[in-house]
């Protein structure tokens, strides 16, 4: 770490927040609870956020929530639509992030292959 | 078990958001000239009673982990850590006075996780917790950088 790398952060960070907020089209929620990160949920947060931000993409929110009780599908991401349909992907690499953002959240085609059924109401 | 002190960064702050916290304190000094490596994170959450803290401490790891049970691993993990690497490991917490969480290490320890991808565990938490006030203050021997990413402000300077 240095102050150029810390510089880089800064300008980053400035620019995923303004693009976080306000009205979404979708929230995006990555589970970071401590199996989530051990399964490597950071580098599909930041793929996502790297990959929305590469494309443009301000229509969407990106959050995290704390364990979700769903330990061996980690890392487990979650499509929740403005209209209230949720889709859940289990088992996301940042391959599949990348396709989540792709299809899913500038096209508007759920992945299927790694969508999983219809994920109970969690938090 | 994670392979860089960034992730264990992230997990904990990760139990500081869960406290609704509105700003994290990251910590990281590093000296070789002490050969020292300590880790803080200190929330302005809701804070722990001392049952709560003596229950979260003495967590056994186990790879049982449901729901709402698991609170505290991450915590038994990174004392776990401290330990391993000639360190020491301290919870200080109260209700209504946030947490602060403090792990020590050998820095030359040979089973020292790396510190490893400390941007995009505080990129991850600021970007998705826009109201939160995430800093970071890393100091070694020789500089010192602030960074909030509320005021994205950023201070570095050389240290005596």
């Amino acid at each position: 770490m240095n102050l150029e790398q810390l510089k880089q952060l800064k300008e980053k960070a400035q620019k995923q927040i303004a693009l976080r907020e306000s009205g979404k089209k979708y929230r995006v929620v990555v589970s970071m609870g401590t199996s989530g990160i051990a399964a490597g949920a950071r580098e599909v947060m930041k793929t996502m956020l790297d990959e929305l931000e590469k494309r443009g993409i301000e229509s969407v929110e990106v959050a995290v929530t704390g364990e979700i009780g769903m330990v061996d599908a980690e890392p487990v991401v979650r499509v929740e639509e403005a209209g209230g349909e949720k889709t859940t992907y289990a088992k996301v690499n940042p391959e599949i992030a990348r396709q989540i953002v792709v299809e899913h959240l500038e096209k508007g085609k759920k992945v299927e292959s790694v969508a999983v059924g219809k994920a109970k109401e969690q938090e | 078990m994670f392979e860089e002190l960034s992730l264990h960064i992230l997990d904990i702050a990760m139990n500081a958001l869960a406290a609704n916290a509105s700003r994290i304190e990251i910590s990281v000094l590093e000296s070789r000239k002490r050969d020292r490596l300590v880790l803080r994170v200190r929330d302005n959450g809701r804070g722990m009673d001392a049952a709560t803290l003596e229950k979260v401490l003495n967590k056994r790891i186990t790879s049982k982990t449901t729901r709402k049970k698991n609170i505290g691993l991450g915590l038994a993990l990174l004392r776990q850590t401290a330990e391993m690497c000639d360190g020491h490991f301290q919870v200080r917490s109260a209700p209504g006075k946030g947490t602060s969480v403090t792990a020590s290490m050998r820095l030359s320890h040979i089973d020292r996780p790396a510190l490893g991808d400390l941007n995009s565990t505080i990129l991850a938490l600021s970007a998705a917790n826009p109201k939160v006030d995430v800093r970071l203050h890393y100091k070694t021997d020789k500089e010192q950088f602030r960074f909030s990413s509320q005021e994205l402000s950023l201070k570095g300077e050389a240290r005596k």
